[in-house]
């Protein structure tokens, strides 16, 4: 009797605990006081990178994330057809064959500490990242070379630069974010709290969370729109959707989850935009000496193997991807059109390739053997834009022609790492390829002088088109330089392309009136978020 | 086994019921190319990725278009086969370890309790974790991380059993009539150690299975496109809403062999060892 008893009190107890936890998960209902009371809040999830610091000089993402986070504008910024248009500069003027230009600068404009935006201070930072970027990997130089000197005029409100290399677009360089102006001698904590012209400014910073932002009480385009806004970082794509749904979150960035993002789209809660972006997810191919991807035939035969194609087009990726052979997206144009791939889908004439090189599976263990050895092929990647689904995606087209391959997947920082260190045979990324307006730093990748070539490719050919494109004015030359240099990257096979990547964002429409996403994607967090019911 | 003995397991229904469960879960896993009717589980298409259960595919397919219920089946001979390595592993180290720990005593019973009790002093999943994250994702690497952290268990237990008997009579009575240590280990204080270490390895099977589905769950265990029940739960989770099939069904595997197994433990727990009914 008592042991009976004793059983139904344990079962009564269990029941109401679950209860309870399941009532503690439920709800949601988001930050009630902030809803309640005057202060506007938005709360906004998005991917960590680098740690989540914004000091520009550390790394690209580190400045990404001190322009994406609202801190630090550009004298110019990118608009939605990735022209530069002025940003905290009213103008830009070229003189001297594009070899000096004088920036006007906004007048009024003042930091988030209310130390005036003034010219002298605009000089300190561009010397500052030129030379506190050298330890980093931001590279600011690629934007504004070392030797170009700026001098700074407070009375008129001008910057002038004169560089030896013409630049057929300053205003475009000076728009990335590596050159966010920031208050250089007020910032006592660069890396996580910068002082900058932004909306909003740091309030407090918790490692691997997120910050605590406040409005800036100085910002120079009105009251923003937001009295506080908070940035948590969350990893995975579900984790965003289900913190949207659960209203712990008002508004997410690429929530890569193709269902997720269906159910939103078909929810009146939700708002959803996406824009074809300027980004390529690819993966790197080593071909440095004695890596088995030095083999051109072997390079061809996994371009036979793989149908990019039916892989942008699946449930998986869902067209938050279109396909293409190029490392340039298609949107962009650049000679798109008139690429040629010779390495179209076709497994069998794949099969055959690697059987006619001699690359054959001699010991029937289903891998094929190159100088003797089996292919294991050791992919990289990371999780974030779908790109361990493209790997595993490519795996299995792969090892159906006979290609091993060892996934290694990490975080973002284990992929860079490995990719600057050449520590792999396939190195899956999603990069921006518009790079101060133009695609020529990007295209520098492959240019076997450049320091930022990682996969060892080499061809006199496209050296020398890449050599002129970094000279040519004339928009024409360009594209058919751009052309020509696609165009030899796909005959090389030097470069798996994964599509190119459609950017989102994702908010509540209850809590969120309105928010933008540009197909360069340096701005979430910009004074045009407004909570819904605002004008 | 003698005729008592025979009948003693026989008439424990619970212990039949899940013997004979038990088995048949083991002979999926034998069986699985034959059940799965040929379908390779690494194989998909990407035209059939996440398609919901017909008569094509019985549980769907997952995000690659591979085939979930030929998944499943696989994933039955990775989490057994790797279960029992695992159980025999510990099960081996740690009473190995315990007893000599206890017949020997001295430094030697201080330096192996003291590393044991320097496992234990960490939560068990957590240390894994962390030490699966120091080797890297593999299945061999979350086998030896979870053997690492629970040894210790077989270890303390084996060497308070072997302490029981150290000091008795017969143990001295046979050291004296010249025994060596390898017989005294092997003859007098190993089999009074091993039923009940072979009830707590029977008893432990599930909790460990679950264990390296877990490990596989957060990425440290199989990695893609490896069939692994634990690995298939990540990755229906990002389709828990949309396409719950990914997750429904290695998680019914899971369920139902751990509670087979834990099962099959109590009941042989229930036969060996009376004292605890």
């Amino acid at each position: 009797m008592i042991k009976k008893f004793k059983k139904s009190a344990a079962l009564l107890v269990a029941g109401l605990i679950t209860c309870g936890l399941i009532a503690g998960c439920g709800g949601g209902g988001g930050d009630k006081k902030a809803d309640s009371g005057k202060a506007k809040v938005l709360t906004f999830g998005c991917q960590m990178y680098s740690d989540g610091l914004i000091d520009p000089s550390l790394q690209t993402n580190t400045a990404w994330n001190c322009s994406r986070f609202g801190v630090g504008q550009t004298l110019f910024r990118f608009d939605d057809n990735v022209k530069a248009v002025p940003q905290l500069a009213e103008s830009a003027t070229p003189s001297d064959g594009n070899k000096t230009w004088t920036f006007k600068l906004k007048k009024g404009i003042k930091f988030s500490n209310g130390t005036e935006m003034t010219a002298t201070k605009v000089k300190e930072y561009l010397d500052w990242i030129r030379e506190e970027g050298k330890k980093g990997s931001t590279n600011p130089t690629k934007f504004l070379d070392a030797g170009a000197v700026v001098t700074a005029d407070d009375a008129a409100g001008t910057i002038t630069i004169k560089s030896e290399k013409a630049y057929a677009d300053m205003p475009a360089s000076l728009a990335d974010p590596a050159m966010v102006i920031l208050d250089v001698k007020g910032s006592t904590n660069m890396k996580t709290a910068p002082v900058g012209t932004g909306p909003y400014m740091v309030k407090s910073f918790k490692d691997q969370v997120g910050y605590e932002m406040v409005a800036n009480p100085h910002y120079w385009n009105g009251k923003p729109p937001y009295d506080e806004v908070k940035i948590l970082f969350m990893g995975d794509a579900s984790a965003k959707a289900n913190a949207l749904r659960a209203g712990q979150i008002d508004l997410a960035e690429n929530i890569m989850n193709v269902a997720d993002l269906k159910a939103m789209q078909d929810d009146k809660k939700f708002k959803v935009e996406i824009t074809a972006g300027t980004r390529c997810g690819f993966s790197w191919m080593n071909m440095k000496e004695g890596r088995p991807l030095a083999n051109k035939t072997l390079r061809q035969a996994i371009h036979k193997a793989i149908d990019y194609k039916a892989i942008c087009k699946s449930n998986t990726i869902g067209n938050l991807y279109s396909p293409g052979p190029s490392v340039i997206p298609s949107s962009l144009g650049q000679g798109f059109d008139k690429l040629k791939n010779p390495d179209e889908y076709n497994p069998e004439e794949a099969k055959k390739m690697l059987d006619a090189a001699g690359i054959k599976d001699t010991d029937g263990d289903g891998i094929r053997e190159l100088n003797g050895q089996n292919i294991q092929l050791r992919y990289i990647s990371y999780a974030n834009r779908l790109l361990n689904d493209f790997s595993d995606a490519h795996t299995q087209y792969l090892k159906a022609i006979g290609i091993g391959v060892k996934s290694e997947y990490g975080s973002s920082d284990d992929q860079w790492t490995k990719l600057v260190a050449g520590d792999y045979d396939l190195n899956n990324n999603n990069w921006n390829t518009m790079i101060a307006g133009s695609n020529t730093s990007y295209m520098g990748n492959w240019w076997s002088k450049n320091k930022d070539n990682y996969c060892g490719f080499k061809s006199d050919a496209y050296d020398a088109a890449y050599e002129e494109l970094q000279t040519t004015m004339d928009p024409k030359r360009y594209t058919e330089l751009m052309t020509k240099l696609q165009q030899i990257l796909i005959d090389e096979a030097a470069v798996l392309v994964d599509g190119y990547y459609n950017s989102c964002i994702i908010y509540n429409a209850e809590k969120v009136g309105y928010a933008h996403i540009y197909p360069i994607d340096y701005y979430w967090i910009t004074d045009e978020i407004k909570p819904a019911g605002a004008k | 086994m003698d005729a008592a003995t025979r009948k003693k397991f026989l008439s424990n229904r619970g212990f039949v019921l899940f013997s004979v469960l038990a088995i048949i879960i083991i002979l999926i896993a034998v069986f699985a190319p034959v059940l799965s009717g040929g379908i390779d589980p690494t194989a998909g298409d990407l035209r059939d990725a996440i398609m919901q259960p017909d008569g094509t595919h019985l549980c769907g397919t997952d995000k690659m278009g591979r085939d979930i219920y030929s998944r499943v089946l696989y994933g039955a001979r990775i989490s057994l086969v790797s279960t029992f390595i695992l159980v025999a592993l510990v099960f081996v180290i740690g009473t190995a370890l315990g007893v000599v720990s206890g017949y020997f005593g001295g430094w030697v019973d201080a330096v192996i309790m003291r590393i044991a009790d320097m496992m234990i002093a960490f939560p068990g999943l957590v240390l894994a974790i962390a030490v699966a994250g120091m080797l890297g994702a593999s299945m061999r690497n979350a086998i030896i991380a979870i053997a690492l952290v629970t040894w210790p268990k077989y270890a303390r237990m084996a060497r308070s059993l072997v302490l029981k008997i150290r000091h008795t009579d017969f143990v001295y009575a046979a050291i004296v009539t010249g025994s060596s240590t390898w017989r005294m280990l092997w003859k007098y204080m190993l089999p009074n150690t091993i039923t009940t270490l072979v009830i707590t390895a029977a008893t432990d099977i599930g909790g460990m299975m679950m264990e390296l589905s877990a490990l596989s769950f957060l990425g440290f265990g199989a990695q893609p496109p490896t069939p692994e029940w634990g690995a298939m739960l990540n990755e229906g989770r990002d389709f828990m809403q949309s396409a719950p099939w990914m997750m429904i069904y290695p998680g019914f595997a899971i369920f139902i062999t751990v509670v087979v197994f834990n099962m099959l433990g109590d009941n042989l727990r229930d036969i060996l060892d009376p004292r605890e009914e």
